[in-house]
């Protein structure tokens, strides 16, 4: 693997990190953190739609009208989407129903038009595809982060597996939605304490 | 009543951003005052306000199962419902272009408040997240619908004009380094959704 | 090639459309089967849950087979009946034909006056005992809720319920699923007949001892409310099948007495709770 294409799969999964850094896609990684499994499924199917659009785009690049340049983008990205959530369906239906809306939204997350804007318009599909990838993976490795602790202290078990013993009282409030926000609050803080360069004035 | 109820309820108790998470991005991005914030608002109000009963009208009358029969007796068993994220995006995103056109031609003055974020409104989760759920909670009628979509609107408004309003006053408080800017935002918002708990037992 | 033309726009959209739309179609045919197979399950599973033949844990580590094998192993009949409580039709048990949610809407319709109801009763053994399942359905806060009741073999007490909803709002009108202990409050109670009120969900608490209540959920108004009626408009609906189910256990010894418990009133009425062993029913 060469230098470049080694470059575009490490920096967006930690220096330029999709959530914590440029801010895209948060809506649905938050709401779907309650259990690290959905977070699991979410990831992987984030990591999907990003990989295969951004493969699919980039291979008809050169052939799409500027004029209708987003609506080809969110055709394909829509399709994906669905793709993925009949397979959900089919295969994985209660993980599916626990996802709800959030597997359709997809399609709005940020990070797959952002990703096909910004990189895989102007690059050939290998290096669009592992762009696609990690940026999925980045988005995907926040979501596990928030997930493990939410779960893990909201419920006392990770997977559906107990963990903490018995005389641990579950934490009813941090498996309400605003918890996950002050948790991913503490990533960024984190972060930003060890990268100082991200920090902001 | 039950539509005062539906109503009340989007707003507070099920609201977008802080239930639901729904368009966080523009929500974090565009809430640094309070003046774009309330364009970006009322133009998050006004798009789901047009989108959500079309999407209703579609979802009852071509996508969902048994929808088609109108045509005749052959389509009661056509079942659509694979298509409905395609088609409400594509709904979303021309209706999002034709209020663009018309409001540049008829309303300039409106147009050079809200232009600007009628375009990012497209890829706003909080519209595409609202006709999900419409099709998830089976609403009764498009008059339902369009409450709800009021609604919900009028939760996000509230949600990001409160939200700028704070980090203007943000500007002014000693914050430690890495927190600055994104994370202290991120707390900021988990704490406003705690205080927006209170609504939840609200009974109607 | 000019690709800002029109005509090349306008052709080159079409072909993406017809694309996307022949790739979908043919996907989403070739998994129907399966996802149907799911939903399935998922309802049979929810009988299965709410006529206590398997408990919660061991649901989910079940796979659609294994619960159509329970299923099949346990059903003793399956049937509609109408309005009357007549039984119109029987359902096949053997490919485990069963009405799906989306039927009990159309049926929540007719009960409500559209037409003749076609109500369905599954009938399960449980270790020698029958069990009677009976659906019920309605509108929560959000969307549509609906459940299975079971019933003993004289249909005079509830041996469990299980509820399912499609959008209550998460932690508060969702734990009519999510948390077992407003399940587990149906278990024991019994239904009555005779009253205008055939089982409440009662906010801020049942009263100590009722045994046609349960407490509602805290912040969950709307949910409850939405369940009580579902409750109530359906198992109305069950009256004269309920009506003779317990007759016909009971009409051996009627003398209008009810024993140890007031859900032993026979006829359905309520016991006046004076003392002694054998207290007078109200009818």
């Amino acid at each position: 693997m060469n230098k470049d294409l080694k470059n575009t799969l490490l920096n967006p999964i930690f220096k330029g990190n999709p959530i914590s850094v440029l801010v895209l896609g948060i809506c649905s990684a938050l709401a779907v953190t309650v259990q690290l499994k959905g977070a699991l499924v979410m990831a992987l199917s984030v990591i999907v739609v990003t990989g295969l659009s951004s493969l699919v785009v980039s291979l008809i690049r050169n052939t799409i009208p500027n004029r209708v340049r987003i609506i080809v983008q969110l055709v394909v990205v829509a399709m994906m989407v669905i793709l993925v959530d009949q397979i959900l369906k089919a295969y994985a239906y209660s993980t599916d129903k626990q996802l709800s809306v959030y597997i359709g939204l997809i399609i709005t997350n940020c990070i797959v038009m952002g990703r096909i804007e910004a990189f895989a318009l102007g690059n050939k599909p290998w290096p669009s595809f592992i762009d696609g990838v990690a940026n999925g993976v980045g988005y995907g490795l926040i979501l596990v982060i928030v997930a493990f602790f939410r779960e893990l202290f909201g419920s006392g078990t990770l997977l559906g597996f107990q963990i903490l013993p018995d005389s641990y009282v579950p934490n009813n409030l941090v498996i309400l939605p605003p918890m996950a926000l002050i948790f991913l609050g503490c990533i960024v803080w984190v972060q930003r304490a060890i990268q100082k360069d991200l920090q902001e004035k | 009543m039950e539509y005062i109820s539906l109503f009340v309820k989007s707003i507070f108790v099920d609201n977008m951003i802080f239930s639901y998470f729904l368009g966080m991005c523009s929500y974090l991005a565009v809430s640094k005052n309070v003046k774009t914030a309330n364009g970006l608002g009322i133009a998050v109000i006004f798009v789901l306000l047009i989108t959500l009963p079309v999407n209703y009208l579609l979802n009852t009358y071509v996508l969902s199962p048994g929808a088609l029969v109108w045509l005749g007796e052959d389509f009661a068993n056509v079942d659509l419902s694979f298509l409905s994220f395609i088609i409400f995006i594509a709904v979303i995103a021309a209706i999002t272009q034709i209020v663009e056109m018309v409001v540049e031609k008829f309303l300039p003055s409106l147009y050079s408040s809200l232009g600007i974020y009628l375009p990012l409104i497209a890829v706003n989760c909080a519209i595409l997240g609202g006709s999900l759920f419409m099709q998830q909670r089976d609403f009764a009628s498009c008059g339902e619908s369009a409450v709800y979509a009021l609604g919900s609107g009028i939760g996000w408004y509230l949600a990001i004009v409160a939200l700028a309003a704070i980090r203007e006053k943000m500007s002014y408080c000693h914050i430690p380094d890495p927190l600055k800017g994104l994370g202290i935002t991120f707390i900021v918002v988990g704490l406003m959704g705690i205080a927006f708990m209170a609504f939840m037992g609200i009974s109607l | 090639m000019n690709t800002n033309s029109n005509i090349y726009t306008v052709i080159y959209t079409t072909i993406i459309v017809v694309i996307v739309a022949a790739v979908l179609a043919f996907v989403a045919m070739t998994l129907k089967p399966l996802q149907d197979a799911n939903i399935k399950a998922e309802t049979i599973s929810q009988m299965l849950s709410a006529a206590q033949l398997v408990n919660d844990s061991d649901l989910q580590k079940m796979d659609n087979k294994s619960v159509l094998a329970k299923y099949s192993e346990s059903v003793r009949t399956a049937f509609l009946i109408n309005s009357k409580g007549a039984k119109v039709r029987e359902l096949n048990t053997e490919d485990g034909s069963i009405e799906l949610a989306d039927n009990l809407k159309e049926q929540n319709y007719n009960i409500k006056g559209a037409g003749e109801p076609n109500l369905p009763v599954y009938v399960f053994d449980k270790a020698g005992e029958e069990i009677y399942v009976l659906p019920v359905y309605g509108a929560g806060l959000w969307g549509p809720v609906w459940g299975y009741i079971a019933f003993n073999d004289d249909c005079s007490k509830i041996v469990g319920a299980y509820f399912d909803h499609s959008g209550e709002t998460p932690g508060l009108g969702a734990k009519i699923k999510d948390e077992p202990s407003f399940r587990e409050q149906f278990k024991g109670k019994s239904v009555d007949i005779a009253g205008t009120k055939l089982f409440a969900i009662v906010k801020g608490g049942a009263p100590e001892g009722a045994t046609g209540a349960v407490d509602a959920i805290a912040g969950a108004t709307m949910t409850c409310n939405g369940l009580d009626a579902a409750i109530n408009t359906w198992l109305s609906a069950y009256k004269p099948f309920l009506a003779t189910q317990m007759g016909a256990s009971l009409s051996k010894e009627c003398d209008g007495s009810c024993g140890e418990n007031s859900g032993d009133c026979c006829g359905g009425g309520s016991c006046n709770g004076s003392c002694g062993g054998n207290h007078q029913c109200n009818r």
